[in-house]
């Protein structure tokens, strides 16, 4: 999945959270380049130019060209990235250097295809539980997605790390028995009346967890623990 | 309702809702999900509500996660009681949500479903919310 894309960074001479906060006001965001033979670098790069490759899961292990005060370019990928929680705004990125012949690990996200009969025939609900699988492999040849077809996924059959479709050319890290997607039958949802009424009715407070002491107590306790507190404000 | 079945005490101060929720902020089981843009207390019988009005929209089909737990005991005086002789009895419990947390998620429904049960749900809710989806554009 090499991409011709390039993005031009500046190395960052002010470190700390006040450079980081005065970096990302003046419209770019703090990032850093490791891996490789050479020294980690620390860097501040426009965050738009990323935004496409961060914007789908399949374009985020992109391998583009990283050119560094219009010197020495390098192949990087992303590694690792950190978004502001509210609005999704970038505001750091860790890239690492790669080579041609050197083996990277990578997660790839899994696609499913078709409905599984045992949601369409059946009426089952159909799980998705693993999203993405990691794998090793030359930068050349990491897919874009692992695509699978459901139709045939009944209620009670599961699907495996090891029925997914993956070239001989990359290698599998992820457990091959963990579980990818599976179709479960449909609980009843409703709530007999009664049922209902005896959760309304049911206790408002929760036991409180006191080592070795009854009810009667901890009572007590409680009571000399306000009177300590009502000395200790007197004083 | 939503409870803790065990708890160290009974009572808790009130605390602050300062920042944001940098934990529980992306959609982790899920394909669609409902984020708060603002801090509050949601209650257990608001997240209740909630899920309640989302079950009764999907009908079948369809998997919802509550990313929220009402874990914080809120007390309160009886009526018509002179101030002081201590604090109140726990009265209802809450989840203490600040902006960005993820509070439910929903899987297995086409994203016009989900868009209308979580706008339902969202109406039950005290704090101001945005629909969040996976795939791009959200």
């Amino acid at each position: 999945m090499v991409d011709p894309l390039t993005i031009e960074a500046t190395q960052r001479e002010e470190f700390g959270k006040n450079a980081a906060r005065r970096l990302r006001a003046a419209g770019r965001i703090p990032a850093v380049v490791y891996g490789g033979d050479a020294p980690p670098v620390a860097l501040s790069l426009e965050p738009r130019k990323l935004a496409p490759l961060l914007h789908s899961e399949a374009s985020r292990n992109t391998v583009f060209t990283l050119v560094i005060g219009g010197k020495a370019p390098a192949r990087v990928m992303l590694r690792d990235w950190q978004v502001e929680p509210v609005h999704g705004a970038l505001l750091h990125v860790d890239l690492v250097r790669v080579t041609k012949d050197t083996k990277v690990r990578v997660r790839v996200p899994i696609h499913v295809t078709g409905e599984a009969k045992g949601v369409k025939v059946q009426g089952g609900i159909f799980e998705f539980v693993l999203r993405e699988v990691e794998v090793e492999c030359l930068p050349e040849a990491i897919p874009e997605s692992v695509t699978i077809d459901v139709t045939d996924l009944v209620i009670g059959r599961t699907l495996r790390v090891s029925d997914l479709p993956l070239s001989p050319e990359v290698k599998l890290l992820t457990d091959p028995s963990r579980v990818v997607a599976h179709v479960v039958a449909l609980k009843a949802e409703e709530k007999p009346a009664a049922e209902a009424e005896v959760a309304e009715a049911a206790p408002t407070e929760p036991e409180v967890i006191r080592k070795g002491k009854t009810e009667e107590s901890a009572e007590e306790a409680d009571k000399s623990e306000k009177k300590e507190a009502k000395k200790g404000s007197e004083k | 309702m939503l409870m803790p079945s065990k708890v160290k005490y009974r009572k808790q101060q009130r605390g602050r809702m300062r920042g944001k929720a940098w934990r529980g902020s992306s959609l982790s089981f899920g394909d669609y999900g409902l984020k708060a843009i603002e801090p509050g207390w949601i209650t257990a019988r608001q997240i209740e509500a909630s899920r309640v009005a989302i079950m009764r929209f999907i009908k079948r089909g369809g998997k919802l996660w509550i990313r929220v737990f009402p874990d914080k005991p809120v007390t309160k005086k009886p009526a018509e009681t002179r101030m002081g002789k201590g604090k109140g009895a726990p009265e209802f419990w809450v989840a203490v949500v600040k902006p960005g947390r993820i509070l439910f998620e929903m899987e297995g429904v086409n994203e016009a479903d989900a868009r209308e049960a979580l706008r339902l749900a969202s109406h039950k809710l005290c704090v101001k919310t945005q629909f969040v989806g996976r795939s791009a554009g959200h």
